[in-house]
């Protein structure tokens, strides 16, 4: 039970003593709802490669079609902005299931692939300007309501939604994990000809990952846009939001849930309050930089170097 | 309008000299290493942005930078491969988010030397017109798809003739097998990346001559070079001069026949239809469905 406390303290911690002590600090509190949208895109980043055995470079893809979903539903058709983001996901779903005949192909193929769907789907938010408002962008997107007499719109009521919707998503992480379909998944890194074999279809598997990989980011540029109020393509596409979760999600390691919240976190913060004041221009250098060096060092992240740190230690105690 | 569309084709013709030469080092590292090198394009960037400083700076023509980019790329080409070879586990997956972030490293580099700023080069001598009867095009375009030629003869000279090259299709083919002929894989990759280096290098002093280059170009180049080798199989040199030609064809129709934004999509609709119709791409090369 003691992981279950542990749970508890944390969920204390950050629902209650985050925005108590920080809330008064709209910066610190914009550097903390920023890190967990970059959180949120690497935990479905890292779903997709850890359950589905597919690494993807497209996620910019899911995340501006899930922003420009929203934006566009709640403007024009008054759709209510908590509604708009869920319609979000299902928005990047949709986007998900044209890439679908891409699962014909294998490892690099695919990531490659899914690299040039997110190149379409910026071109689209470009050129269709009569939706989308063209490269002018889309402003005065709505804010988060005032539900219940709580404004939401405040950073503390954004820090409230965002949190939760990545909470959320890691519980449903979790629930994937542990299903048959989770074992199937896992199965299906060992030899996806012998889990083939014995019935399972590992298209379909594969395919469903997409789909939940693509809401959970759709949900969060959705999310993203309203709380930035403004939309253009080459911000909601831009490829930042694929290389931050990406270094983010195996700084922390990808193969685990807490592991891409916890390096968003981290590899944002520390961006955003170091490196970009030692080098204004280029700071993503460094994110490139830690990508190999943690690839090459430890492709199981940090979280994975502790533990196997810590087991040594038991084990020599 | 058939005047029109025949300038689009003999245009996106000469621009596929260039595509094949990038497409080709993506798939020669691919067959050596079954590794897909995401800073393929940023290799060929470099070489663009050496042709930059050296028409800039001391005022020559772009083709006296040849031995530099050459130089140059050709080592970054082979501490690539010196990087990529320090991965221990499940190397398929992981040279990709590292190559991605060497792609990355590459392109802040670029922009934090050559900044943002749009370059295209300001020799008259390469923009000189180049007259085929009512064919129009820069004296650039011609020479280069003619270098790329005289590159792609040597490379399948090298391929089919010389033993380091029949190496690298050894290893290609079967690496076991490969070792047990004395070959050594590890050198054998080495070679490859330099190669692929070195074809990077005069693609992208070519597109620097007829065109423009970005720091974001890189990405958009390795997409290309993906889509060829999507479109023609790794397997010959001819296939993929007619997938790097098509993909050239069709930019350049799309340019001319809707609008140079949509020029991306041209590409991308190409090879989403090869990926529903022929799988296997144009000439039928399995192995890559999973």
């Amino acid at each position: 039970m003691k992981i279950n406390k542990l749970l508890l303290a944390t969920l204390v911690a950050v629902y209650g003593l985050v925005p108590l002590l920080l809330g008064g600090d709209a910066y610190v509190m914009s550097l903390v709802i920023a890190s967990l949208v970059i959180g949120g895109i690497a935990l479905s980043w890292a779903l997709l490669g850890n359950l589905g055995g597919m690494v993807s470079f497209g996620h910019a893809a899911f995340f501006g079609v899930g922003a420009y979903t929203s934006a566009v539903l709640t403007m024009q058709y008054g759709l209510p902005v908590f509604l708009g983001i869920l319609v979000g996901g299902l928005g990047a779903i949709v986007a998900a299931i044209t890439m679908l005949p891409v699962l014909r192909l294998r490892g690099p193929y695919f990531a490659l692939a899914i690299l040039a769907y997110a190149h379409i789907f910026r071109i689209v938010a470009t050129e269709w300007s009569s939706v989308t408002g063209g490269s002018a962008g889309i402003s005065s997107i709505p804010r988060l309501p005032t539900l219940f007499g709580f404004d939401f719109a405040s950073k503390t009521g954004n820090y409230l939604v965002i949190l939760t919707i990545v909470l959320v998503f890691a519980l449903i992480y979790d629930r994937i994990r542990r299903s048959p379909h989770g074992l199937a998944l896992s199965a299906m890194h060992d030899s996806e000809d012998a889990t083939r074999v014995v019935g399972v279809n590992n298209t379909l598997l594969k395919g469903l990952m997409l789909v939940v990989s693509s809401f959970m980011c759709g949900v969060v540029g959705a999310f993203n846009a309203h709380y930035i109020n403004f939309l253009e393509p080459d911000y909601a596409f831009s490829a930042l939001w694929v290389t931050i979760p990406i270094v983010a999600a195996i700084f922390g390691g990808y193969r685990t849930i807490t592991g891409p919240l916890v390096g968003a976190v981290v590899v944002y913060l520390v961006d955003q309050l170091f490196v970009k004041n030692i080098m204004p221009t280029g700071h993503q250098l460094v994110l490139g930089l830690v990508l190999v060096v943690m690839i090459i060092a430890s492709p199981d992240g940090l979280l994975g170097l502790v533990r196997k740190f810590m087991r040594k230690k038991d084990a020599a105690a | 309008m058939t005047d029109l569309i025949l300038q689009a084709v003999y245009s996106g013709l000469l621009q596929g000299g260039s595509y094949a030469l990038i497409a080709l080092g993506l798939a020669l590292v691919f067959g050596a290493m079954k590794v897909i090198n995401l800073a393929h394009g940023e290799l060929v960037l470099l070489a663009a942005y050496v042709a930059y400083t050296v028409e800039s700076r001391l005022g020559w023509n772009p083709l006296a930078a040849i031995p530099v980019a050459v130089t140059l790329v050709t080592i970054t080409s082979a501490l690539l491969y010196f990087v990529v070879s320090k991965i221990k586990t499940n190397r398929e997956i992981n040279s990709l988010t590292l190559t991605y972030g060497i792609g990355v490293i590459l392109t802040n580099l670029v922009l934090m030397i050559w900044s943002a700023d749009v370059r295209a080069t300001t020799s008259s001598w390469m923009q000189e017109p180049f007259v085929i009867g009512e064919l129009y095009s820069m004296r650039s375009e011609v020479l280069f798809f003619g270098v790329s030629l005289v590159l792609m003869g040597a490379l399948w000279w090298w391929l089919s003739r010389s033993w380091y090259g029949r190496a690298v299709r050894a290893v290609s083919s079967n690496r076991d097998a490969a070792k047990l002929m004395g070959i050594n894989p590890g050198y054998t990759e080495l070679v490859s990346f330099v190669v692929a280096g070195i074809l990077a290098a005069f693609a992208g002093i070519a597109l620097f001559s007829y065109g423009v280059i970005t720091p974001a170009y890189g990405g958009v180049l390795t997409v290309k070079a993906f889509i060829i080798t999507v479109l023609a199989g790794i397997g010959s040199i001819p296939g993929v001069l007619i997938g790097a030609i098509l993909l050239g064809v069709a930019e350049s129709l799309t340019v001319t026949l809707a609008s140079s934004a949509l020029q991306e999509l041209a590409g991308m609709g190409l090879f989403l239809l090869v990926l529903f119709l022929m799988p296997n791409g144009l000439f039928g090369n399995a192995g890559r469905r999973g």
